[in-house]
């Protein structure tokens, strides 16, 4: 106890020090001074061991700046850090839904164009605020030792169909992706998903209820589902599924009527070392240092050279390889952005009934 | 002039003072802090939706009887086990105390993951079940309030089986000695010494592993299959991922404030029974 106690002066002197020097570094116009370390936010688990072997190592190397990574992702707690006017995180990733709202919500700094190069970015992947990182869809996951040679559900009419595709199954516990996913199910064509139907949706989900053994929560959950057999079908992130299909596990994705969306960097208002944030960013644009990401998660980096870089026999296991690209639909981010609560709450509503 | 009593009450005040100071700044400002954010530019609306909204009300009614499930299953396995400990000889004693509180180093969500595992459909116990021919297809241990029950009852046991213990220690072997010589049958003791003795540590138990059963949400979100909603499932949801705090800290102060009155009639419950016997 005493100890704790002790240590508290100590870190409270160390914390004023560092504030005293802040004003300086606005002052400068030259490159800011270094500081010893600075603080990466991600997903954690595998993906953080990943960066650490790419943008980290990258960035440590250039800069002589240690990389301190954190984790989870939580919007949540970034709202509060930038609020409480110091935030931890020099750079956070954040969900693709999340980062419009963030930006609305005024708590991420500009990217700075001339330090961060996004050249060889698709146009719509430049963002004032918000570094596309990459991309990912919520896909469908199955069992190949149950449906052998092409013979699994393509698209969510037939996911839906339990007659022709018996099995247990799982969705996700959440309105995004089921609602458009039921809608798909019920023949709405791809293009015109938004603005979701709610009732219609609602209506398509009561069908395919009774035959959902697990809705799952969190991205680990399906793919472990599928490898303990406890569900033939799943939806799921696809970088799960092509991790266990690396693996040589009886799982493969199929993409028909997947929902497409991307993770995003962003540095939080107000970070101390926001300077080095956005070179941390710059070195996320890096097609070879994407590669490495994409090649271990399957969620292939925005910039175009990227692939390039990638062994050509994974390309096909993308969700933005060509002929799975066209199978997919974008998620329409400004519709959940403006709908994200009512469609929640609707959402719990429905679970509860039984 | 002040009395020996005065100074000495005195004195104790300032030992304590630092464990209040720290509650206070580090645990009583923030919860008021949220309390005030639910009350907002002087607005019940928030409050209004938390009580009368069908829904909210539904899920609290479904988290009070949750965790009065696992208080009882909870009461049910932790009593024997805490008497059995009371008596246990050194070793016995080391032996269960190890087994009861190793699970508490381990992490929530790696044992959530673990009865997973356990549980499943093609899981340990429903493989061992049909492999001795007891069963023929898989029986349904998860994905649904049994799974969640058994999560939350092994995370919450060990705050169950303490109090009991303790209780059990501090009563006078002197008593049940006296009543044995008096002629009472071993059930007569245990009904009529040890058991009222013990109640305290009963309702303690009961206190802590209710209270804290009010606010899981990750056991239930993983061992429910999304079937269970608990309250603090969608205090989190409010806080985490859809930003209204507003009406997260209504949630919370509608939870805070049952929280509050079922452990005011814990508490009367116990000194009644207490002031009975």
């Amino acid at each position: 106890m005493s100890r704790i106690l002790g240590r508290r002066p100590l870190l409270l002197a160390g914390g004023g020090l560092a504030g005293l020097a802040h004003p300086a570094i606005v002052g400068a116009q030259t490159t800011p001074p270094k500081p010893d370390r600075i603080v990466v936010n991600a997903s954690g688990g595998a993906m953080n061991s990943i960066f650490r072997r790419s943008y980290f190592a990258a960035f440590e190397r250039e800069h002589g700046i240690r990389v301190v990574d954190t984790s989870p992702v939580d919007f949540g707690k970034l709202r509060a850090m930038v609020e409480s006017g110091n935030p931890e995180w020099t750079c956070t990733e954040i969900g693709g839904q999340d980062a419009v709202r963030a930006k609305e919500m005024n708590l991420l700094e500009p990217i700075d164009a001339s330090v961060v190069d996004r050249s060889d970015y698709p146009d719509i992947a430049r963002d004032s605020h918000i570094l596309t990182a990459s991309a990912y869809s919520t896909a469908l996951g199955y069992r190949t030792d149950v449906f052998r040679d092409g013979s699994q559900p393509k698209g969510w009419a037939e996911f839906w169909d339990v007659r022709r595709f018996p099995g247990p199954r799982s969705l996700r516990n959440h309105p995004a992706d089921n609602l458009e996913f039921a809608l798909l199910a019920d023949g709405v064509p791809m293009d015109q998903i938004y603005p979701i139907d709610l009732d219609r949706a609602f209506r398509s989900l009561d069908r395919i209820r009774p035959h959902i053994t697990v809705w799952w929560s969190t991205g680990a959950q399906p793919a472990q589902l599928l490898v303990d057999r406890e569900v033939v079908l799943a939806s799921g992130w696809n970088g799960r599924f092509y991790e266990l299909t690396r693996r040589g596990a009886p799982v493969a994705t199929d993409f028909t009527g997947g929902s497409l969306k991307s993770g995003a960097f962003a540095i939080p208002r107000g970070t101390r070392q926001a300077y080095w944030g956005q070179r941390f960013l710059s070195v996320m644009t890096r097609p070879e240092l994407q590669a490495i990401y994409t090649t271990e998660m399957g969620y292939p980096g925005l910039n175009r050279r990227t692939m390039d870089h990638v062994p050509a026999e994974l390309h096909p296991l993308m969700c933005t390889a060509p002929e799975n690209l066209e199978k997919q639909f974008w998620l329409n981010v400004d519709w959940w952005t403006a709908n994200a609560a009512m469609a929640q709450e609707r959402w719990n509503r429905w679970m509860l009934r039984r | 002039m002040s009395s020996p009593a005065a100074r000495r009450e005195r004195a104790l005040l300032l030992m304590g003072l630092p464990a209040l100071l720290l509650l206070g700044v580090l645990f009583a400002w923030p919860v008021l802090r949220l309390l005030s954010m639910s009350v907002e530019d002087g607005s019940l609306e928030h409050l209004q939706r938390a009580v009368l909204d069908d829904l909210y009300l539904a899920v609290l009614f479904d988290s009070l009887k949750i965790a009065g499930f696992v208080t009882v299953i909870c009461l049910v396995i932790a009593y024997p086990l805490a008497f059995w400990l009371s008596r246990a000889s050194k070793i016995g004693l080391a032996l269960g105390m190890f087994a009861l509180l190793l699970p508490f180093w381990t992490s929530v969500l790696v044992r959530t993951y673990a009865w997973m595992v356990l549980l499943g459909r093609s899981g340990v116990i429903n493989r061992m079940l049909r492999d001795w021919g007891l069963i023929e297809s898989p029986l349904p241990l998860l994905h649904n309030l049994g799974g969640v029950l058994i999560g939350m009852v092994h995370v919450l046991l060990p705050y169950m089986v303490l109090p009991i213990y303790a209780a059990l220690l501090r009563i006078d072997p002197d008593l049940p000695r006296a009543a044995e010589g008096l002629g009472a049958p071993r059930s007569a003791i245990f009904r009529r010494v040890i058991l009222p003795l013990s109640l305290p540590g009963v309702a303690a138990g009961c206190a802590l592993v209710f209270v804290l059963s009010l606010g899981f949400f990750i056991t239930p979100a993983l061992l429910g299959g999304g079937r269970v909603i608990m309250i603090a499932m969608l205090i989190e949801q409010q806080v985490r991922e859809l930003l209204d705090w507003p009406f997260a800290a209504a949630l919370s102060v509608v939870l805070l404030a049952v929280t509050l009155a079922i452990y005011a009639a814990i508490n009367r419950l116990t000194k009644g029974a207490r002031l009975a016997s």
